[in-house]
């Protein structure tokens, strides 16, 4: 795909508005993970328009988007920077291009499938291991979480555990 | 019915391409032509004085010249024909230079045929006129401004000083308007209130002002030289001649104080009060929304001033003309929830800092955390509150708001120079003289400017914390602050829109008053007589306020000096009759010119004779003195008795910008098929649906309709219902047989002759293809029944 080719994708699944983008930073500095962002949302727009196409595929934030809308909500040119988010995601999978944090779905995934729920605790530590420059941040948190009993190291397991393993072979993931 | 025909050589510009002596021949065999005459130059003297002596020897009642555009010397042949004794709607002129010689050089036998179709065309027109008189009506020569801001001043005093009578009505009980309330103004941070003082001051003296503060307009009738206005004081509860503005012996007494909308909220003031300390008029007033009715102000006043038992007064003005200076309301910051006005105390807005600033103001100039009376060391403006936000509904920008801001951070910066003060912004808008010196200024007094637009502000133990991207580092940041200044925008004032409403002005999508032409027209409103000064129209600064009130005020002169003005006979009226009251007249008209009451009216000073009322009545009651249905359509037969080409278009084009743009096409030189015959109607909401309908039953093979580009119509809206109307006709003509595509609208500037040009020749080529009118009728039908 040209990188022309490449905008205009990006600009028909996200919305005309996208072109009036005034750099004004309003969404990424509402973004409640702009902090761990490579390229800010304000950037990835910036990027789009400009048809980088490989630099844009290839940002983190794409997969760090929480889809809180809050960019959405504040945008004062009516732009929808989220759109753009799923859109670049979208254009992704198409092209078979994965996030590094892949590993933080698949441990995710595993946790429910093992116990039904999620652990905070173990979940951070197994992302922590294999992303090594966010395990400070996180491991602070923890600590300060365990310490107010905010969160538990055993979440346990719920009832049900056949239904959850029929949920996972009927979405075709065994 | 005697007429003359002249036609003209213009040197060699017609007669080089265009046969003139076959030309006057032809126009010979006219009927009710009793002389045709070719002519070297027909503007020069000697073809004026031509043109004269035959008027008075052969006794004309009409002439036709067969020249250049009427667009360019029309004028000068009314001028003729009224010096001979003529009236001067006695006259029509065949446009055959711009629309043939000089189009159609390649083809001098087709462009003679053209050219004979055009004479033809204006004497069957000339036929038709009558003359029509034009009338002078006398005027009021007073002048009502509404608002007593700083543009309203303006204009209120140039009137008053060029003889004019001037009632200006203010809605609070000081004028002065924001104005009066700021502390220094850019570019040359002079002192606010220390140059508008004395304006005030002026207008209260001048006896030709009748100053009316604390007062509102109610009703507004009439029209442009009489408009009969009603308005009401509402009572101060004071007496304005006993008042002697001491203000401390009562409201000193008074025990009820309420935050004062003059500090925005930040200081206080009694229930008897004084606007600001300049307030003129310098009377008290007693705001009863607050007033306990104790009697302590009565008891205390000097001079007895005070009386609980004042009335309102009901007013009533005969005006020439209105100059609406309303002015603006701030954006309510409340609004923009993630920054906290409202429920922060140290989040304030410019109005509230410019007060603070105001050596006058509630802090005495001081710049304090409202929440601690501190002084603050760190103070961040946040640009773009209010403006420039689709979220909020206002996608404009308020222009002023960082001028503002620089010279608030200046003012702060040069009181404090240890302080931290920085401006969030998304662009720095400064252009205007002396503008970005300003910048420059603010910038090296060490002013922090940072790029991003601020997403909230958040309060916490320690002072405001403002969240934003510095876009140029590509950081998401965070940053404490002790103050925090909204720069808010401008809306339009809300409290105006009944006088909107009165005068029937129109708004633009951004709410403010819409003027006449956003360029060349700044301070007129569509409604004759009216005028529109200051940021009524749009966010200013206030050096352009002053400029447009001043614009204004001459506009206001211009109008009322002679005491009297002429109205253009070229209007619509009714015929009283035919109409049957459906009001679909009314609607149509920009000029809101017609009322109905069982029938239709023409308020003949009002209406600028679009003639779009004309197409629109459903029983043709309503008709145009000049451009009328009966002349247009003998227009329209004249242009199809030969039918000397195929195919054969009938084209309406609007006076304003097609028309002139054929005319362009010609000053050019750009060259187009001939195949086309123009009537000029002032406007395209003029073109009746009969005249298109009559086109193709006399053999038309096609009718352009064109007119200014959707938006330019110099009639507002006149394009837009001639768009509408053929919309419909295409679907009758749908019905009827014949194929839609043969009526065509096309839309072009006065600036386009090229477009235009391209557009007759599109329209030429896909007219071929469809074949002569009546082609679709004869394959719908069975063989041999056509
Ligand atoms: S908030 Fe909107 S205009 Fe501003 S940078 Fe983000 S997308 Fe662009
Ligand atoms: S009467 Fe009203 S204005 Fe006068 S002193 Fe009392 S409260 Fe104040
Ligand atoms: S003048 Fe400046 S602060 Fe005001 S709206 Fe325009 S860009 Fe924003
Ligand atoms: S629509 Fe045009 S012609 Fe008719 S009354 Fe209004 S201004 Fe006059």
């Amino acid at each position: 795909m040209s990188d022309a080719a490449f905008r205009e994708e990006v600009v028909r699944l996200a919305g005309d508005e996208i072109r009036t983008c005034i750099q004004c930073g309003t969404c990424s500095s509402s973004c409640s993970t702009a902090h761990l962002m490579d390229n800010s949302i304000r950037k990835l727009i910036r990027l789009v328009l400009e048809g980088r196409r490989r630099e844009a595929l290839a940002s983190e934030s794409i997969w760090l988007c929480t889809s809180c809308l809050l960019c959405t909500v504040r945008c004062p040119r009516g732009i929808r920077p989220k759109a753009v988010v799923s859109a670049l995601r979208q254009i992704c999978e198409r092209e078979g291009i994965s996030s590094r944090d892949a590993s933080f779905e698949r441990i995710f995934m595993d946790q429910i499938r093992s116990k039904g729920r999620i652990s905070e605790v173990l979940l951070s530590a197994a992302y922590a291991l294999r992303n090594p420059d966010a395990a400070v941040p996180i491991m602070e948190m923890g600590i300060e979480l365990l310490s107010r009993g905010k969160v538990s190291l055993d979440p346990g397991t719920v009832k049900g555990m056949d239904e959850i393993e029929r949920i996972f072979r009927e979405l075709g993931n065994d | 019915m005697r007429i003359g025909v002249y036609i003209c050589h213009c040197g060699l510009n017609i007669a080089a391409t265009l046969d003139v002596e076959e030309l006057r021949r032809f126009a010979e065999t006219l009927p009710n032509v009793v002389v045709a005459r070719d002519i070297q130059f027909t503007c020069s003297d000697a073809g004026q004085n031509t043109i004269k002596s035959d008027i008075a020897e052969l006794k004309l009642d009409a002439v036709v010249v067969a020249a250049c555009s009427p667009r360019l010397h029309e004028p000068t042949f009314r001028r003729t024909i009224t010096e001979a004794g003529l009236n001067q709607y006695m006259l029509e002129m065949a446009n055959i230079r711009e629309q043939c010689s000089w189009v159609h050089m390649d083809s001098p036998a087709l462009a003679t045929q053209k050219a004979k179709d055009l004479i033809a065309m204006a004497v069957a027109k000339a036929a038709l006129l009558r003359p029509l008189e034009t009338e002078s009506v006398p005027v009021s020569r007073d002048v009502l401004v509404i608002g007593g801001g700083v543009a309203g001043i303006s204009a209120a005093l140039d009137l008053a000083n060029a003889g004019l009578r001037v009632y200006l009505v203010e809605r609070r009980p000081t004028i002065g308007g924001y104005m009066a309330l700021l502390t220094d103004v850019f570019p040359t941070n002079d002192c606010s209130i220390c140059v508008l003082a004395p304006k005030m001051a002026e207008v209260y003296a001048n006896p030709m002002i009748k100053l009316m503060t604390y007062s509102e307009i109610l009703a507004i009738e009439g029209t442009v030289g009489h408009f009969r206005v009603t308005g009401v004081t509402k009572p101060r509860y004071v007496d304005p001649t006993l008042c002697k503005g001491c203000i401390n012996e009562c409201s000193g007494a008074c025990p009820v104080e309420v935050p004062n909308e003059y500090d925005f909220g930040l200081g206080k003031r009694k229930a008897i009060y004084m606007a600001i300390p300049q307030s003129v008029p310098l009377v008290a007033c007693i705001d009863t929304d607050a007033c306990i009715g104790c009697g302590l102000c009565a008891e205390a006043c000097p001079a007895d001033a005070v009386k609980y038992d004042q009335q309102s007064e009901e007013f009533k003005l005969d005006v020439g003309a209105i100059i609406v200076a309303t002015g603006w309301q701030p954006f309510d910051a409340s609004r923009k929830e993630e920054y906290g006005f409202g429920r922060y105390r140290d989040v304030v807005t410019t109005l509230q800092i410019e007060r603070m600033l105001n050596a006058a103001g509630p802090t005495r100039g001081e710049i304090v955390r409202p929440s601690t009376g501190e002084i603050a060391r760190s103070i961040a403006f946040i640009q773009c509150v209010g403006s420039r936000d689709h979220t909020v509904g206002n996608p404009y920008c308020s222009r002023i708001c960082c001028m503002a801001s620089l010279k608030n951070a200046q003012l702060i910066k040069e009181r404090y120079p240890d302080a931290d003060v920085a401006i969030h912004y998304i662009d720095i808008r400064a252009g205007g003289e002396g503008y970005e010196e300003f910048y420059l200024r603010a910038q090296r007094l060490g002013i922090n400017f940072i790029r991003g637009r601020v997403s909230s502000v958040e309060e916490g133990d320690d002072g405001l914390y403002v969240h934003y991207e510095d876009t140029l580092l590509g950081k998401t940041l965070m940053k404490r602050y002790d103050l925090v200044v909204l720069s808010i925008g401008l809306e339009a004032n809300r409290d105006a829109e009944v006088v909107g409403n009165l005068l029937g002005l129109s708004r633009r999508p951004d709410r403010f008053f819409e003027i006449a032409h956003p360029k060349m027209r700044p301070v007129e409103a569509h409604i004759d007589g009216v005028f529109i000064a200051g940021c009524a129209s749009g966010p200013k600064e206030i050096q352009v306020s002053i400029a447009q009130g001043s614009a204004a005020a001459s506009k206001a002169m211009q109008l009322l000096f002679k005491g009297e003005i002429e109205l253009d006979p070229t209007v619509a009226f009714v015929d009283r009759e035919k109409c049957i009251g459906c009001k679909l007249c009314v609607d149509t008209c920009p000029s809101r010119a017609i009322s109905v009451k069982d029938t239709a009216f023409v308020d003949e000073a009002r209406c600028k004779g679009c003639g779009t009322c004309a197409a629109a009545c459903p029983v043709d009651a309503i008709e145009m003195r000049l451009f009328s249905d009966e002349q247009i359509l003998a227009q329209i037969r004249a242009a199809t008795a030969v039918k000397g080409e195929y195919p054969f278009i009938v084209g309406f084009l609007c006076n304003w910008c097609s028309y002139a743009g054929a005319d362009l096409a010609g000053t050019s030189r750009i060259q187009y098929p001939t195949n086309i015959r123009i009537i000029r109607v002032m406007c395209a909401g003029r073109v009746d649906p009969s005249f298109v309908l009559e086109a193709f039953r006399r053999g038309a093979d096609g009718v352009l309709v064109a007119g200014c580009r959707i938006g330019e119509c110099h009639y507002v809206s006149g394009n837009l219902h001639a768009l509408q109307r053929v919309e419909v006709l295409r679907g009758l003509l749908r019905e009827i047989g014949i194929d839609p595509r043969r009526l065509k609208v096309a839309w072009c500037a006065a600036s386009e002759g090229d477009v235009l040009a391209r557009k007759i020749q599109e329209f030429v080529e896909e007219l071929r293809d469809l074949g002569p009118v009546g082609t679709e009728l004869a394959a719908a039908l069975p063989s041999g029944k056509v």
